[in-house]
């Protein structure tokens, strides 16, 4: 198995978010999850990406033969997780090239792979900036900072497509994108998508799964996989709503 | 031993001691200090000091047998190195460096912007032994470096400085304070901008641990003229800057800059005071630090708008990271606004380091250390991006990876 959560359960400030949640998923696929407001997605994301706020009250999450909570942050995106964030963080004064030259290259020291050079690294930037739609000017400005809602968007996507992520799990990146943008994101997913990776994709839009056709569409409530199944679950929502699960 | 006989045992090695009104100065100042006349309410000069190590010293001086001015004609600049506060006389026709002269003392002891109740100040004025005034003459365009050296340990400096500015001159003054002998230097530099002059200072400060450095310095600027003053405090030794900047005439500015990096149980006193005195004039006072382990600071910024300062721009911002939870950085800002056409305004923020950017960056593979470090860089981006030296900037990075170094 590629990620196996068992029975994790999770609080915040006393607070129960996840609820026993089991989730399994294997290298290629693509899952969905799409739940209400509050339900607890970003929890789960942010629990994965090894965000230290939370206690893990039980549980277990398996990832590439590794205890995942064995891994610190850093350790985990060096082993090939990925998250793109539901409200990226302005970062004043720091500048994508030297932060992600300098990440890209202590997963490759960790995989014992060459280190990439400043020349390639700025070459691949700019290449992969240009196939997203983002100019050299915003290369040159700081980490998200005045970026308006699409644009870190697509910043984070940029992130994930320099960093080839085994498992990568995008927080409602569709949302405060336009219908362009929508395309070219979802292109750039498209694009990185091999037998060898899966992805974990957060939404609210049967729209986004029109683009990214998913293997496994699960339902999320009250911290807990109430439901899952195929692409037809998302068809289902969009018409009731998720009433019927609450 | 008590600060009159202290004086009076060591007269003979102190400046001006035979001149009569800096006798009646002095005599004033010692019982100030005698009968213990300091105003110590809200006194800002006596913040994080244990004053009575600094009143009750040895004092000890060395009259330096070396000290050398070396002019590069070529490119206008100058190296200076001054020794336990002493330079040697030079002048061409670009610029002129003489000893300070007792009617330079008498000048300063009648300016009213410097606080009476600082105790250093007062001590700076007892005992002077040392200082230089330079002279930078109409039109020209001069770049100055000096090198501040002190020779022995435990020695006790008391120095004044003045530099003059004449007319549509400018100067690019960078001063470095890099001494490891256990001493004291308390230097005051009196500054002067005459009509569109320009002054860019930078002060560059990286003492050893147990050497003390006290700047306090005054500007006064005329019509079009602009005083910058940058300070780069790495010093693992107590340093003290305060800056004092009067805005006389209309459309000068005052510029007051300072980073401070702090480590262990350092202690750091900082002051910047801006007095607008005339219309269409602007300042600026940002000072930011960064705080590991035990260290302490303060930083007072001043803005007073006198009535007749309309069109005044005064900025004032203070901003610290805090490493560790033992790390204090106390900061006052003050606005007095007796103008009613201005454009003022202060911020200040402290606190740790942004815990969402930390796992941002280490969410991308980042180590916490190395996120920690880029985030310690960036929060002073805007300052050291804006240094237009290549040299000075070099200088500034290496001790800035020095510093980073230490960070765990
Ligand atoms: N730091 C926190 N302190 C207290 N409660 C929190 C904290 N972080 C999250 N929560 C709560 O946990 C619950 C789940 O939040 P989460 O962000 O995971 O929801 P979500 O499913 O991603 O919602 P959305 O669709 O709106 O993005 C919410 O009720 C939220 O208020
Ligand atoms: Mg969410």
């Amino acid at each position: 198995m590629f990620l196996e959560i068992k029975d994790l359960s999770v609080k915040i400030e006393n607070k129960k978010i996840l609820n026993e949640l089991n989730l399994n998923i294997n290298k290629g696929e693509v899952h969905a999850i799409m739940g209400p407001n509050g339900s607890g997605k970003s929890t789960l994301a942010n629990v994965l990406a090894g965000k230290e706020d939370y206690e893990i009250i039980n549980g277990k999450i398996n990832f590439k033969d590794n205890d995942l909570f064995d891994l610190n942050i850093e350790e985990r995106a060096q082993e090939g997780m990925f998250l793109a964030f539901q409200y990226p963080v302005e970062i004043p004064g720091v500048n994508i090239t030297p932060f992600l030259h300098s990440a890209i290259n202590s997963k490759k020291k960790r995989m014992n792979e060459a280190e990439i050079d400043n020349l390639s690294f700025a070459k691949l930037l700019k290449s992969k900036a240009s196939d997203l739609g983002i100019s050299i000017d915003m290369l040159k400005r700081s980490v998200n900072t005045g970026f308006s809602g699409g644009e870190k968007k697509r910043y984070e996507i940029l992130q994930m497509s320099i960093l080839n992520p085994d498992l990568a799990i995008l927080d409602e990146t569709d949302s405060g994108l336009d219908i362009d943008a929508l395309k070219i994101v979802t292109d750039g997913v498209n694009k990185l998508k091999t037998k060898d990776n899966s992805f974990l994709i957060i939404t609210h839009y049967q729209k986004l799964l029109d683009y990214i056709q998913p293997d496994h569409v699960h339902i999320m409530v009250n911290g807990s996989i109430v439901k899952s199944g195929g692409s037809e679950i998302a068809a289902e929502i969009e018409k009731d709503g998720f009433q019927k699960f609450q | 031993m008590n600060i009159q006989d202290n004086y009076l045992k060591n007269k003979k090695n102190i400046f001006f001691s035979q001149n009569k009104d800096v006798q009646n100065h002095r005599e004033k100042l010692i019982d100030i200090f005698e009968n213990d006349r300091f105003d110590k309410k809200n006194n800002e000069s006596l913040k994080n000091i244990n004053l009575k190590n600094f009143i009750d010293f040895k004092y000890k001086y060395l009259i330096p047998e070396e000290t050398s001015v070396i002019n590069n004609n070529q490119e206008n600049s100058y190296s200076i190195v001054s020794v336990n506060g002493q330079c040697s006389s030079y002048k061409d026709d670009k610029i002129e460096i003489t000893r300070i002269l007792d009617e330079d003392y008498n000048d300063f002891s009648k300016n009213h912007t410097i606080e009476k109740n600082d105790h250093f100040v007062n001590l700076n004025s007892l005992f002077l032994n040392s200082g230089f005034k330079i002279v930078i003459k109409k039109n020209n365009n001069i770049k100055i470096k000096i090198s501040n050296i002190i020779t022995d340990d435990h020695l006790t400096i008391f120095q004044k400085n003045n530099y003059i500015c004449e007319e549509g001159s400018s100067l690019n003054l960078i001063e470095e304070y890099e001494n490891k002998n256990n001493s004291t230097s308390n230097i005051l530099n009196v500054i002067k901008l005459d009509k569109n002059s320009q002054l860019n200072h930078f002060l560059i400060q990286d003492n050893s641990p147990n050497h003390n450095l006290i700047i306090t310095s005054h500007s006064s600027c005329r019509k079009d003229s602009t005083y910058t003053q940058k300070v780069y405090n790495f010093s693992e030794g107590y340093v003290r800057n305060f800056h004092y900047s009067e805005l006389i005439e209309a459309n000068s500015e005052a510029d007051l800059q300072g980073i401070f990096f702090l480590k262990d149980n350092n202690t750091s006193n900082n002051k910047t005071f801006v007095k607008h005195l005339a219309e269409d004039c602007k300042s600026n006072q940002v000072y930011k630090g960064i705080l590991n382990d035990r260290s302490k600071a303060t930083y007072f910024s001043n803005t007073h708008v006198d009535q007749v300062a309309q069109k005044t721009e005064g900025y004032q911002l203070s901003k610290g990271i805090l490493l560790s939870d033992n790390a204090s950085f106390f900061s006052k800002p003050e606005l007095k606004i007796y103008a009613d056409d201005v454009k003022c305004s202060h911020g200040s923020t402290i606190g740790p380091i942004d815990e969402n950017a930390i796992f941002y960056l280490r969410s991308r593979g980042m180590s916490k250390i190395a996120a920690t470090k880029i985030l310690i860089s960036s929060f002073i981006n805007e300052e050291l991006s804006s240094i237009d030296n290549e040299q000075m900037s070099e200088i500034i990075q290496k001790k800035l990876v020095r510093y980073l170094s230490k960070v765990k």
